[in-house]
């Protein structure tokens, strides 16, 4: 094993433990579904010749290469749904906060004087 | 309202305007009086606290109308809200949209809305015109712009940018506006261009002073802002 699969291998284990141990008491599926992509990647990590058979196997020369290719459009893609998600949200924040402060806004008045029959005077 | 007299409605947000606020609208009353019927409609975009008005500055003839974001959203955001509120009550025979920092003048403003009741649809103001003391690096990416700007929009004006304008009310119709940030001015000249609504330049005087410099628009504040048009491209509705 290389110093770069041992450190590699080192970080993945070291990320694992401290999600396991910092999320508790809250839903921990997802930590399931991590460990798992986790333990798949160590693999391909510490015996990456397997990786190589894999691509060879569907036309690809690099094993790092048959697994780059589809993270990089997966995360491409998730990028750009995020962003999208998350300009969805500011627009309804935005909605919202416009028709709190619409439904909010008032004629400043000068002091001594009816505000309704000031908003009445300007037409509101 | 003051019977007889031409009514104009100033679309203001305003951010953290505590100490220009106020002499702003005071320059708006004394410019006004007598001549034009102005009501400010003022959005203040999430200050904290929220911002405090004078009660004594309305006086018959210069009303306020105040609405407040609960959070900080933006001001092109503010702008629409303020679009919202000056389209939803009385009508207007002009509107015109200005900065609460005291950068813009007030004799400029209702002198762009003097275009608008002569029978202009779109008035925006020219700073390059009007004897303003641009600093030469906003100056030059503002020129810059330009370009920019007449190949997203059509529209090669001599001021990119300038927050000083003027509508009829047909025109501040058809430009609702979907830009939270800075982006806005781009986008009102994209929906101004795609209404094919005439367009008319007025010189005005823009006053930086080191308050404004140092919280208003930053020069690198333009590569946010083609980032928000990119966005706004890509996934906003189309021919919204």
């Amino acid at each position: 094993m290389t110093i770069a699969a041992a450190l590699l291998l080192g970080l993945v284990f070291g990320l694992l433990v401290h999600d396991w141990v910092t999320v508790r008491g809250k839903n921990r599926r997802v930590l399931w579904v991590e460990t798992t992509v986790f333990v798949i990647g160590a693999f391909f990590i510490a015996f990456p010749e397997r990786a190589t058979g894999l691509a060879h196997m569907v036309g690809i020369q690099r094993g790092v290469d048959f697994l780059l290719y589809p993270i990089v459009i997966w995360l491409v893609r998730e990028t750009l749904l995020t962003r999208r998600r998350h300009l969805e949200d500011r627009e309804r924040m935005t909605q919202l906060t416009r028709a709190l402060a619409v439904l909010e806004a008032r004629a400043v008045v000068p002091r001594g004087v009816d505000a309704g029959a000031a908003d009445a005077a300007r037409g509101g | 309202m003051s019977e007889g007299l031409a009514t104009v409605a100033i679309l203001m947000p305003a951010y953290e305007e505590r100490a220009a606020l106020g002499p702003t609208l005071a320059s708006l009353r004394e410019a006004a009086r007598g001549a034009l019927d102005v009501t400010v409609f003022v959005v203040d975009d999430g200050s904290e606290p929220a911002l405090a008005i004078d009660h004594d500055l309305p006086r018959p003839g210069f009303a306020i109308v105040v609405a407040r974001h609960a959070i900080n959203l933006g001001q092109g955001a503010a702008l629409e809200t303020a679009r919202n509120l000056a389209l939803a009550g009385a009508r207007f025979d002009a509107y015109v949209t200005m900065d609460a920092d005291g950068q813009h003048g007030a004799d400029d403003a209702l002198a762009l809305a003097t275009r608008v009741l002569g029978g202009a649809d779109v008035v925006f103001g020219d700073r390059f015109g009007g004897g303003s003391n641009v600093p030469t690096l906003r100056a030059l990416v503002l020129r810059a712009a330009r370009i920019f700007e007449w190949a997203a929009t059509g529209l090669f004006l001599a001021d990119a940018h300038n927050g000083l304008r003027a509508f009829s009310r047909r025109a501040l119709e058809r430009i609702p506006i979907q830009q939270n940030g800075m982006a806005h001015a781009t986008e009102i000249r994209q929906r101004v261009a795609r209404a094919g609504l005439a367009v008319v330049e007025a010189p005005v005087s823009v006053r930086y002073s080191d308050a404004t410099l140092a919280k208003g628009q930053r020069t690198s504040g333009a590569i946010g802002i083609l980032q928000d048009l990119a966005l706004q491209y890509l996934f906003g509705e189309p021919g919204r």
